[in-house]
């Protein structure tokens, strides 16, 4: 006799309802799953947090223009590594000394306004490592317009090592808890395959391969965690994005609402989907072999 | 036609039985007779080309069980009914969960037709109504019944049942007697094994041929149907 039926969904056939509670279970702890992922990847960890704190000071010589060194700063800005570039006349740079200094307002009396201008320089997170800073003080003095490049090289390196430290850190705790998800499935899969042994085994007796039951159940494992992750995805993504809205100070540690639907956010989601259905299939296959019905 | 060859098995340390030789034409019931440990649900097992034998082989339909591919066997299965002599389900197992089963099991019925279907052979196995009755809820008898049912539910070509007649019980061991003859007039083929045979069957069972530790006997299918496949 042919076996025509497709045996994807049999443990939706014969499992019905504690399979759907399982699938339930699944869909919650990928949801924090989704929404960790997706923080971390546009965070990556304290990066852009660490980021927004530093800055390149290009200090400007005296003769330069105002007019000039706007057109400075947005040529600056189109640098691949920079995420914005300010222009600060000597005035504004002299305001600023002052809130941070206070009480030396009659300085300028004496002999003017002793600050020059400069402009500001911000790096992209992903950018924010020392070959991105790199490049762009490299490029910044080889200006002539600019005096001198205040980078704090000194200290970057220590910087940039929290930064790295911080993100393995993250992905770290990340990668333990999608190990720990990887575990409850296996054993939802186990107590599943152990319930279900005995229809196993009749289905074995009546001239079923076992190959092609084990593979069909990896199948259905690898859609049903294919859905749930997609599905964890978007609900992740409406609750961050609700937050980043809600809550605009968190856009310094997360990131803009906006790089949700950036076609990197988009790739790594899908690379999320596929390893959980992956791990979803493994664990299934895994299960089956552990308690796979034995036959007379 | 199921033959077996030269048929040996070693078991529990000694050799159960050795060298025997089995013929079970299609369209007859076949009720392979033994006394308990004789070995007939081993036998069975080698018949069905689960278990193989430590000598000698099964053919069906001229085809090796086990000199062929596992495809060869696990076909044959496909088109098997089993009934076993002892049936351990799950506790929570309904009669209707047996017919979804073994829907799947033949590729899959549309639940209506299931449903129709499942309702004829309970009834004629003196069972209507019972599909939603747990098996833990259901009398050895009964059980073996509602097994049998399922198991019809995939027409299969070669039907084994292990005890099945003495689990029955009086009197549906009679009524299962002309049921399984029925089948056979409609070309199946039934093989039982049982410790003895039913004292109604001698009249039409004959003395048997004996066959090491067994007893066989053969049914010929309900008069004028014979040779109908």
């Amino acid at each position: 006799m042919k076996e025509k039926v497709s045996l994807v969904w049999i443990d939706w056939r014969l499992g019905g309802r504690s399979i759907a509670w399982q699938s339930l279970g699944r869909f919650a702890l990928l949801g924090l799953l989704a929404f960790a992922f997706l923080a971390l990847h546009l965070s990556g960890g304290a990066t852009r947090f660490l980021s927004s704190r530093y800055a390149i000071t290009a200090v400007l010589r005296d003769s330069v223009s105002p007019e000039d060194a706007e057109g400075l700063a947005r040529k600056v800005a189109e640098l691949p590594a920079v995420r914005s570039a300010s222009y600060r006349d000597p005035a504004a740079a002299w305001k600023e000394f002052l809130l941070a200094f206070p009480g030396v307002e009659s300085l300028p009396d004496a002999g003017g306004n002793p600050l020059p201008g400069y402009v500001e320089i911000r790096i992209r997170h992903d950018r924010f490592t020392a070959s991105g800073v790199g490049s762009v003080t490299s490029a910044l003095r080889a200006v002539p317009s600019i005096d001198q490049v205040l980078a704090g090289e000194d200290s970057l390196s220590r910087f940039l090592r929290v930064a790295r430290y911080s993100a393995a850190l993250a992905w770290g705790v990340f990668a333990l808890f999608l190990i720990l998800f990887f575990v409850i499935c296996r054993l939802q899969e186990r107590l599943r395959a152990s319930a279900l042994a005995g229809d196993f085994g009749f289905l074995l007796e009546r001239g079923m391969s076992s190959l092609r039951l084990a593979a069909s159940r990896a199948a259905g494992a690898a859609i049903t965690g294919f859905l749930l992750a997609a599905a964890a995805v978007v609900a992740a993504a409406a609750v961050l994005h609700f937050l980043l809205r809600r809550y605009p100070f968190l856009g310094n540690v997360v990131g803009a609402a906006e790089d949700l639907s950036a076609p990197s956010t988009a790739a790594a989601a899908a690379v999320f989907i596929l390893c959980v259905a992956l791990l979803a299939a493994a664990s299934s296959l895994f299960s089956w072999m552990a308690a796979r019905p034995s036959r007379k | 036609m199921i033959e077996a060859f030269r048929l040996g098995v070693f078991s529990r340390g000694k050799i159960l039985w050795d060298g025997l030789d089995f013929a079970f034409d299609d369209g007859a019931v076949w009720v392979a007779v033994g006394p308990p440990s004789s070995g007939k649900t081993l036998l069975f097992s080698i018949l069905r080309g689960e278990r193989r034998p430590d000598a000698g082989d099964v053919l069906v339909s001229g085809e090796s069980l086990y000199r062929a591919g596992a495809s060869v066997a696990r076909s044959f299965r496909a088109s098997c009914g089993c009934i076993p002599e002892r049936f351990e389900g799950d506790a929570r197992l309904t009669v209707e969960d047996l017919f979804r089963r073994s829907a799947l099991a033949c590729g899959g019925i549309p639940g209506k037709e299931r449903i129709e279907r499942s309702e004829r052979l309970l009834s004629m196995v003196g069972l209507s109504g019972a599909e939603n009755h747990r098996l833990s809820s259901l009398s050895g008898s009964e059980r073996a019944r509602a097994v049998l049912a399922a198991e019809l539910l995939r027409t299969p070509k070669v039907l084994f049942a292990d005890g099945m007649v003495l689990s029955a019980g009086d009197p549906f061991g009679e009524m299962l007697g002309g049921l399984f003859r029925a089948l056979a007039g409609e070309g199946n083929t039934i093989l039982l094994a049982e410790r003895q045979l039913p004292a109604r069957w001698s009249a039409v069972a004959g003395e048997g041929k004996p066959v090491g530790p067994f007893r066989i006997h053969r049914l010929p299918p309900i008069a004028g149907k014979e040779g109908a496949a």
